[in-house]
C-alpha cells in the first residue's frame, strides 16, 4: 500500500496528541513519531509541518524553546500549553464523534 | 526582527535535516545518500521557509495590506482626484497643525519653570476708576509688606524692565535690562548656566552686579568663558558680571539682555509708593488663589493707614496665574484662529467626501458584485476605508511638511507682542494631533459613501438610467454643498468684520502725522550727566540734527505714542481754585506728563487745535506753560475754555509747593499703548527745561525727525550727529513713526490676514465643491435633458433649471451660514473695533458675494447642459 499524505486538517490534532504523549519534542521527533504511530502508513510532509507548528504556536496551543536534543544538537522543542491540553481533548472528542458517525454510515449492517 | 525569524527557521530546519541524516546513517545508508534522502523528505528547504513565513503574517494584516494595495492602484488610476484630494487635505491639515502648534506651545504648554502652575502674577483692579482688573503696578512698600507678612506666598519678586546703555568693549549699545529683586531666581526656580545669580544681600552694595542673558553674552562678549567677575559699564556705572542665564530663560520677556538688582532706596521716599514694579509670586503648597487674593486685600488695606492718599485703599487684588497673565490676552485670538483652520478642514473634508460619493456611485456595480460574492459590511467598509486611509495619510504626511513651514512662517511673521513665540516649534504632541485629524478625516470620507450605499440596494442590473435612483445621492451631495457654503460664509463674515475693523482702525486719526518721521532713543548715562547738562546735550544734538539736509524739523520727547512705554510718568490732576494738594485720591484723573524739546508739535505733525504752540520763551523759564490734549480738556474742563487755566500734578513739587503750569494750547489726543483705546490718556506737554527740577525724564528722550526725504536714509547721518556730541551715546530703537503705528496694528493685521486666508481657502474649496456637484448632476441628467430638448425645451430654460437647482442649495447654505454667523460672531467681538458683530453691511455684502460666486459656479455646468445635443445624449445610454 502506498503511503498517504497526512489528511488536511488532521495534522494539527496529530501534533497536539503527539506532544501530549511525548511531552516536549522537536519538529523532526514529532514527524517521526507520527509516522511510527501510523505504522508508517502516513507520510508527514515536513514542509507543511513547520508552518503548522507556527500556526499552533500563534494560536497559543503550544510553546517553543531552544534546547539540546538526544544527540547533543541544538533544536527547537515544542510542548503543549494549558490551552493546548484542552484543545487536544476537545478535538479528539469531536474527531471521535465524527468517525463514529461516519463508521455507522459505512457499516454494511446499517442499511 | 525579520532577520531573526529567518535565522530561526533556518536553524530549526538544519537541526531537522541533521537528525534525519543521522537516522538514515544508523539505518545503514551511505553518507551521500543519507543526506539526499533527508533533503528529499523535507521537500525543498526554501519552499518550506516561504510557507513558514507566509504563516507568520497575521491574516488581518494580510487582508489589510491586500485591500490597501488594491486601493492604491485604484487611486493611481484617477490621478486628478487623488492629487486634488491629497493637496487640499495637506493644506488644511498643515494649517491646523501649525496653528495648533502655536496654541499648544503658547497657551497650553506650562511656562518653562518648575511647578509653574503655582506662579502667580500680582494684579489689581481699581473698581472706583472703572478698572476691574489689569493694574499690575506694585510699589516698593507693597513688596516689603507682602514679603514680611504674607503667609500664602512662598516667595515674591518684583521687577521692572527698562533700557540701559552698555559702553566699553565695542560700540555703545542700548540693551534691555530687568531690574529685579534677587528673589526672582528662587521664585521662578531657575539657575544660571554660568556663575551665580544676583547676590541676595545689599541691593545697593558698593559693587553693582549684573547677570547677562545668554543672547547678550554670545552677541557682545563672544561667549567669553572668563566673563565672570569682569566689569562692564552699564549706564556709565562699572558693574560686575556674576552670571549668565541659559538661553531658555526669558523673563519677563524674550528681549531682556541682563538682570540687575532693583535700586531700592535705603530709607523710605515718595518713590516707594509709586507703582513702578510688576510682581511675581510663588504660591505656597495647598493655598488657593482665592485665599491669596483675600490675604493680599487685607495686607494692602492695612497699607492705607501707613501711607494714606497713595491709593492703596482703592486696590482690589485680582491675582491670576502667571500663565494666564502671560498668554491670557492672546489665548482667545489663537483659539479663534484654530477654529477657523478647523472650518477650512471641514470644507476640505466635505469636498473630498463629495468626490468619494461620485466615485462610489460609479462603482455601484462593482460593489454590488462584491456583495453578491459574499463581501460583508466589513469588506465594503474596508474598500472605502483603504482609499480614505491612503488619501488622508498622504495628506497628513504632506500636511506635517506644510505645518513645519507654517509654524516657521507664524514665528517669523507673528507680531512681536505675541508672547512665548520663541518657544514655538513642532513637537511630538503636534504629530499626535495630526494623526487624530487624519484618522477623523479618513473615517468621515469613508462614512459618507458607506451610509449612502447602506441605504441603496442597487442590484447588478444596468438600470441606472434616468434620475430616480440617484435622487437620494443628489440629496446627500446637496447637503454637503450647502454645508460648505454655510461654513465658507461663516469665515467670510468673520474676515469681513475684521477687515472692516482694521480699515476703521487705520482710518483713525492718531492725532499726529506718522508719515516721513524718523525716531530713535538717546539715553544719557546718569553718572555723566547732571540734569542741566542733560538738557543742554539734547539741545546741542537737536541743533546738529536740524542742520542735516532732508530734516525739516527735529525735536525730542520722553515718550512717543505707541512706543510701548505706557504712561511714562503720570500724576493726579489738580486745577487752580482747588484747595492745596491734599494727595492723590482715586477720583482725580490720571494725567501723563510729556517732557518735550522745542519744535515738538511741528516734528510730530500735531496741529494745535486751540490756543498757541509752545514758544522759545516758554523754554527759557519764567511762567511755566503747557499744551494739553483734548482728553484732558474733556475730563477737567468740560464746556469751559481751558486756555489760561492753571493745572498741577500730584506728587510733583518744587520745595513744598505744587508745580503749576498755565495752559496755553490744546492738541488732539494721541494713542498711548494701543491704536484703539477705550479710555484715552489725558496728557500735558511741558518744556523739558521746566521738568528737570522736580522730575528726571530727560535722561532718556526719543528724538523725532520730520524729513523731506525717505526717513530711513537719514539713520547714519543722525548717528554721526549724535556721536559728534558724545561718542559714547548710542541711538536705540531706530524706527519711523509709521513703524510704531504698524506695530500697534500688527496683532490685528496678523489675525485678520490669517482669517482672511482661511476664508479665501474655504471659499475656493467651496466653489470647487459647488462646481463639482453641479457638473456631476448635469452629467447624470444628460439623458433627461436630451429628452427635454428633443421635446422642445428652450436652452435658456434648461440653463435656468440647472442654475435654479444650484442656487436654491446655495441659498439654503447661506441661510444656515448667516444663522450660524449671527450666533457665532459674538466670539470675535473682542477682536472688533468700531464694528458691530452683527454689522449688516458685512453680513449682506458677504452673502451677496458668496451667492454670486456660487451662481457663477453653477452657470458653467448649466451652459453645458443647455448645449446638450439630444441625439448624442439619447444615444449615450
Amino acid at each position: 500500500m502506498a503511503k498517504t499524505d497526512v489528511w488536511q486538517g488532521t495534522l494539527a490534532l496529530m501534533i497536539l496528541k503527539t506532544l501530549e504523549t511525548l511531552g516536549a519534542q522537536h519538529g523532526y521527533g514529532i514527524a517521526r513519531r507520527i509516522e511510527q504511530t501510523s505504522g508508517h502508513k502516513l507520510l508527514v510532509n515536513y514542509g507543511t509541518l513547520y508552518p503548522a507548528l507556527l500556526k499552533l504556536e500563534q494560536e497559543g496551543y503550544i510553546k517553543s524553546s531552544w534546547g539540546v536534543s538526544d544527540n547533543n544538537r541544538k533544536a527547537k522543542f515544542y510542548q503543549l500549553t494549558r490551552a493546548g491540553k484542552k484543545q487536544v481533548e476537545r478535538e479528539a472528542r469531536e474527531w471521535n464523534e465524527t468517525t463514529a458517525i461516519l463508521a455507522r454510515f459505512l457499516s454494511p449492517d446499517e442499511a | 526582527m525579520k532577520r531573526q525569524d529567518h535565522d530561526e527557521i533556518s536553524a530549526e530546519l538544519d537541526a531537522h535535516l541533521e537528525a534525519h541524516i543521522e537516522d538514515n546513517l544508523r539505518a545503514g545508508m551511505a553518507p551521500d545518500e543519507a543526506r539526499r534522502a533527508a533533503l528529499l523528505a523535507l521537500g525543498g528547504v526554501e519552499a518550506t521557509k516561504e510557507r513558514y513565513r507566509a504563516q507568520q503574517r497575521l491574516p488581518l494584516i494580510d487582508a489589510c495590506s491586500r485591500e490597501l494595495r488594491q486601493a492604491f492602484s485604484r487611486l493611481r488610476r484617477s490621478p486628478v482626484f487623488t492629487v486634488a484630494a491629497i493637496l487640499s487635505l495637506a493644506l488644511a491639515i498643515g494649517a491646523n497643525v501649525s496653528i495648533f502648534a502655536v496654541v499648544e506651545r503658547v497657551v497650553l504648554h506650562p511656562l518653562p519653570y518648575p511647578d509653574s502652575g503655582r506662579l502667580v502674577q500680582l494684579d489689581f483692579g481699581l473698581p472706583n476708576r472703572n478698572t476691574p482688573s489689569g493694574f499690575t503696578g506694585v510699589s516698593t512698600r507693597q513688596y516689603f509688606h507682602y514679603a514680611e507678612n504674607s503667609r500664602t506666598m512662598s516667595g515674591i519678586a518684583v521687577y521692572w524692565a527698562t533700557d540701559f546703555t552698555v559702553t566699553g568693549q565695542g560700540t555703545p549699545e542700548r540693551i534691555r535690562v530687568a531690574m529685579t529683586t534677587p528673589s526672582l531666581a528662587s521664585v521662578l526656580r531657575v539657575a544660571p548656566e554660568v556663575g551665580g545669580w544676583l547676590p541676595n544681600d545689599k541691593p545697593r552694595g558698593p559693587a553693582p552686579t549684573a547677570v547677562l542673558s545668554h543672547g547678550l553674552w554670545v552677541r557682545r562678549y563672544g561667549a567669553d568663558p572668563r566673563i565672570l567677575g569682569k566689569t562692564i559699564t552699564l549706564e556709565g556705572a562699572p558693574t560686575t558680571v556674576v552670571g549668565v542665564m541659559p538661553a531658555s530663560f526669558a523673563f519677563p520677556d524674550a528681549r531682556v539682555d541682563a538682570w540687575i538688582p532693583v535700586p531700592f532706596s535705603p530709607s523710605p521716599s515718595p518713590i516707594d509708593d509709586a507703582f513702578n514694579y510688576s510682581g511675581v509670586v510663588r504660591l505656597k503648597d495647598g493655598v488657593s488663589l482665592d485665599t491669596m487674593r483675600a490675604e493680599i486685600n487685607q495686607l494692602t488695606q492695612s497699607l492705607e493707614a501707613a501711607a494714606p492718599d497713595h491709593g492703596y485703599g482703592a486696590l482690589v487684588s485680582t491675582v491670576l496665574t502667571l500663565q494666564d497673565a502671560t498668554v491670557g490676552p492672546i489665548a482667545g485670538t489663537l483659539w479663534i484662529l484654530l477654529a477657523s483652520a478647523g472650518v477650512v478642514l471641514l470644507v476640505a473634508c466635505a469636498n473630498i467626501a463629495n468626490l468619494f460619493l461620485v466615485r462610489s456611485e460609479a462603482r455601484q456595480q462593482e460593489i454590488a458584485i462584491r456583495r453578491a460574492l459574499g463581501a460583508g459590511a466589513g469588506g465594503i467598509a474596508g474598500y472605502f476605508l483603504a482609499e480614505s486611509t491612503i488619501l488622508s495619510m498622504a495628506g497628513g504626511t504632506l500636511g506635517v511638511l506644510a505645518a513645519w513651514y507654517g509654524t516657521r512662517l507664524l514665528v517669523t511673521f507673528g507680531p512681536a507682542s505675541l508672547p512665548r513665540l520663541e518657544e514655538v516649534h513642532l513637537a511630538p504632541i503636534h504629530l499626535v494631533f495630526m494623526l487624530a485629524l487624519t484618522t477623523a478625516a479618513a473615517v468621515v470620507f469613508a462614512a459618507v459613501p458607506l451610509v449612502r450605499l447602506g441605504q441603496s440596494r442597487v442590484a447588478m442590473h444596468d438600470g441606472t438610467r434616468g434620475a430616480t435612483p440617484t435622487r437620494r445621492s443628489h440629496r446627500t451631495r446637496q447637503a454637503l454643498m450647502a454645508g460648505q457654503v454655510a461654513l465658507a460664509l461663516m469665515l467670510l463674515v468673520a474676515s469681513g468684520l475684521l477687515l472692516r475693523s482694521f480699515v476703521r482702525l487705520r482710518a483713525l486719526d492718531p492725532g499726529f502725522n506718522p508719515a516721513s518721521a524718523l525716531t530713535f532713543q538717546i539715553g544719557l548715562p546718569r553718572s555723566d550727566y547732571a540734569r542741566e547738562r542733560a538738557v543742554r546735550t539734547h539741545e546741542s544734538i537737536l541743533a546738529r540734527l536740524r542742520a542735516l539736509p532732508g530734516v525739516t524739523s527735529a525735536s525730542a520727547v520722553n515718550c512717543v505714542p505707541l512706543s510701548g512705554l505706557g504712561f511714562c510718568g503720570a500724576g493726579a490732576l489738580f486745577k487752580d481754585g482747588e484747595p492745596a494738594m491734599p494727595g492723590a485720591d482715586a477720583a482725580r484723573p490720571l494725567v501723563a506728563m510729556r517732557s518735550v524739546a522745542t519744535g515738538f508739535f511741528d516734528a510730530m505733525g500735531m496741529p494745535i487745535v486751540r490756543g498757541r504752540n509752545l514758544t522759545q520763551t516758554d523754554f527759557s523759564g519764567g511762567v511755566l506753560s503747557t499744551v494739553v490734549n483734548d482728553t484732558l480738556v474733556r475730563l477737567a474742563f468740560p464746556g469751559e475754555n481751558p486756555i489760561g487755566r492753571r493745572i498741577a500734578l500730584y506728587p510733583h513739587r518744587l520745595g513744598a509747593n505744587p508745580v503749576w503750569f498755565t495752559i496755553v494750547g490744546v492738541v488732539k489726543t494721541t494713542p498711548t499703548i494701543a491704536l484703539d483705546e477705550p479710555r484715552p490718556v489725558a496728557k500735558m506737554y511741558v518744556p523739558m527745561d521746566a521738568t528737570h527740577d522736580f522730575w528726571q525724564p530727560t535722561e532718556m528722550m526719543t528724538y523725532v525727525l520730520r524729513t523731506s526725504v525717505p526717513p530711513a536714509g537719514l539713520t547714519s547721518a543722525a548717528r554721526n550727529s549724535v556721536n559728534a556730541v558724545d561718542p559714547n551715546l548710542a541711538p536705540a530703537r531706530v524706527r519711523t513713526l509709521q513703524d510704531y503705528v504698524d506695530a500697534a496694528a500688527a496683532p490685528r493685521a496678523f489675525t485678520m490676514i490669517l482669517i482672511l486666508i482661511a476664508a479665501t481657502t474655504a471659499l475656493v474649496l467651496g466653489v470647487i465643491g459647488i462646481y463639482g456637484v453641479m457638473s456631476y448632476i448635469v452629467s447624470q441628467r444628460t439623458g433627461e435633458i436630451g429628452v427635454r430638448i428633443a421635446l422642445g425645451a428652450e436652452p435658456g430654460n434648461v440653463m435656468r433649471m440647472i442654475v435654479r437647482q444650484g442656487g436654491l442649495v446655495a441659498i439654503a447654505g447661506i441661510v444656515i451660514g448667516l444663522a450660524a454667523a449671527v450666533a457665532g460672531s459674538r466670539v470675535i467681538a473682542s477682536l472688533l473695533y468700531d464694528v458691530s458683530p452683527r454689522d449688516p453691511a458685512v453680513f449682506a455684502g458677504t452673502s451677496v458675494t458668496l451667492l454670486a460666486i456660487a451662481l457663477a459656479a453653477c452657470w458653467i455646468p448649466a451652459r453645458r447642459a443647455a448645449s446638450v445635443d439630444p441625439l448624442i445624449a439619447l444615444r449615450a445610454d
